[in-house]
């Protein structure tokens, strides 16, 4: 009968995280703020037809450029006057 | 991912753009932070730039006004389980539990260890935990916590790093806290104890007289960096000798029982504190190649030159560990060559430098620069052996600044060749800001204008360290404005 023995857990202990639904979606995107999120050192053969794009196909949409180098973050001004948030490419 | 979440949670509707191989790390990473069903779009990294644009516009707009489903509506909890024994039996199914792995589909289905960096390992039975925490007078449910401040721009005064931390957003990811804060082991932001700690080093193999270095180790982060991996640590002070380092020949390679099984506790606090699972939770590339943890031979440093330790504030007899870039590239020249350079001013390196027929000492470190910064930018972390760093004090470079502010300066490009590299583009905001040191913008600048490719003499880094043959590694250098310092002493 071979000893038994007790052994340790190695795993690092996770904190319990609150999780939250997505915002409501918006009942049309006409006369919006958006901001688009481009990340620098992300896709930009993608990000720069796409921006071009939307600018000069969209112009009902108040489009609002954010630069590279904010990250993402929208300061908590930026967020009472935004209605939603375009970001890429993420990472 | 922090500063995406805060706009979900605002009640601000959000749509990211992202790659698909790497969606399961953006899930992991957005339940994490709370909002587990962020709406993301695929694109592909080889079709067509205007294509893809293309194609995104409809399903772009499409997430931000249908409907939330159900799933996407729900709140809750998530919650993990930490039981401190988390198996009981016979050593041989110990060790079969521990060496346990899991099929992950989105690594083609690689069998990724649960516990293990893929080998076999101690089994940390309850015993041997034990005596591992003799080696520190730390109670073993301790957290791990900052022993000091270890903020960006603590060494570069930034106060914007300051008031973003007040707005709890994450600015350098990765070990930055102020004292007494919990360290996040990255990419999963997990918590350790001191027991925990010590139940890592029973499975890499470590002696408990290891375990102060292992605290260290921890409060640094572990082997985790920003969840990606980290490639390097070198140990300063007393302890290294105390604990039987191997500070010469081969010290990156196998043999040595603390520059080893240190080094393989970091990978397994990646693993375990971290949460690293790769195409899961780390999206890096390649892997971190930590291997040895090594010794700093600050007996063997020239007169005048600081140790790490003393570079980082510490004293001299103080035992420090610190997170340096390890790897990279050696120097090409023969061993010989370089003798009969220094001996007589004979061989190619000696012609390179134009002292052929000039006994030494000469500056080796000019072989080599051409080159250097040809597709790169930054500074340079210099492993090298303690008589080459002699060689260097004996021409006339009496600290180590002054190599430091020599790299600086064989730095300068041209603008026109600044044009060139890959990351200047989104250093420069696509070249619509200014340059730093003449504040002038990019695109005023002429071509011939001298630019540096490093922002900061102390992004170098030199490490005398090392015996044998006349060589040198040097790999990627460090961020002057950190503070990658860790006293082992206050884990003893």
């Amino acid at each position: 009968m071979s000893e038994k023995y007790k052994c340790l857990n190695p795993v690092g202990i996770q904190d319990p995280v609150d999780l939250y639904p997505l915002a409501p979606r918006l009942d049309g995107l006409e006369g919006k703020n958006i901001y688009l999120s481009l990340g620098g050192g992300g896709e930009q053969e993608i990000l720069i037809p796409l921006r071009k794009k939307l600018l000069a196909e969209y112009p009902d949409i108040n489009w609002k450029i954010q630069p590279s180098s904010a990250g993402g973050a929208l300061s908590d001004e930026e967020l009472k006057t935004t209605d939603a948030v375009i970001r890429g490419v993420v990472w | 991912m922090p500063q995406l979440v805060d706009i979900e949670k605002a009640g601000v509707p959000l749509v990211v753009i992202i790659y698909e191989d790497q969606d399961e790390c953006f899930n992991q990473a957005a339940r994490l932070n709370g909002v587990p069903n962020i709406r993301r779009l695929h694109v592909s990294r080889t079709r067509d730039g205007v294509e893809e644009a293309d194609r995104l516009i409809k399903p772009m707009f499409d997430a931000l006004t249908h409907p939330l489903t159900e799933k996407e509506k729900e709140s809750g909890r998530w919650e993990v389980p930490d039981e401190r024994i988390i198996f009981e039996g016979a050593l041989q199914e110990a060790q079969e539990f521990y060496q346990q792995a899991e099929i992950i589909p989105t690594a083609q289905n690689a069998p990724i260890a649960k516990y293990t960096d893929g080998l076999p390992i101690i089994v940390p039975t309850e015993e041997l935990v034990e005596k591992m925490l003799k080696g520190t007078s730390h109670k073993p449910d301790e957290l791990i916590t900052f022993q000091t401040d270890h903020m960006f721009g603590n060494r570069i005064q930034n106060r914007q790093a300051e008031a973003d931390r007040r707005s709890n957003r994450s600015v350098l990811m990765g070990n930055t806290g102020i004292k007494g804060d919990p360290v996040g082991f990255l990419p999963m932001r997990r918590k350790a104890t001191v027991e925990k700690v010590a139940t890592i080093g029973v499975m890499a193999g470590c002696k408990p007289e290891y375990l102060p270095v292992l605290l260290a180790l921890a409060e640094s982060g572990g082997g985790c960096g920003d969840g990606r991996g980290r490639s390097g640590f070198c140990v300063c002070g007393p302890i290294a000798k105390e604990i039987g380092m191997n500070f010469d020949i081969n010290i990156f390679g196998p043999g040595n029982h603390a520059n080893r099984s240190i080094g393989r506790a970091g990978e397994l606090m990646w693993r375990n504190f971290g949460g690293n699972i790769p195409a899961v939770t780390n999206c890096g590339v390649w892997g971190n190649g930590l291997t040895n943890c090594i010794p700093e031979n600050v007996e063997a440093l020239p007169p005048g030159w600081k140790s790490l330790a003393e570079e980082y504030d510490f004293k001299r007899d103080e035992s420090v560990l610190i997170s340096v870039s390890a790897g990279g590239r050696g120097t090409e020249f023969s061993p010989g060559g370089y003798r009969a350079l220094q001996k007589s001013g004979h061989g190619g390196i000696a012609r390179r430098l134009g002292v052929k027929g000039i006994p030494g000492p000469h500056n080796w470190l000019e072989y080599i620069i051409p080159g250097l910064w040809a597709g790169r930018e930054g500074g340079i972390t210099i492993y090298m052996l303690p008589h080459m760093a002699q060689h260097l004090y004996e021409y006339g470079f009496k600290t180590k600044d002054d190599v430091y502010e020599w790299l600086y300066k064989q730095s300068f490009i041209t603008v026109a060749e600044y044009r060139t590299h890959s990351w200047a583009d989104v250093r420069t905001g696509g070249w619509m800001g200014r340059e730093k040191i003449s504040g002038q913008p990019w695109k005023e600048l002429p071509d011939d204008y001298m630019v540096p490719a490093m922002d900061d003499p102390y992004e170098n880094c030199i490490i005398v360290t090392g015996g044998g043959e006349e060589s040198a590694l040097y790999s990627g250098g460090r961020a002057p404005n950190t503070q990658p310092a860790y006293s082992i002493d206050a884990w003893r």
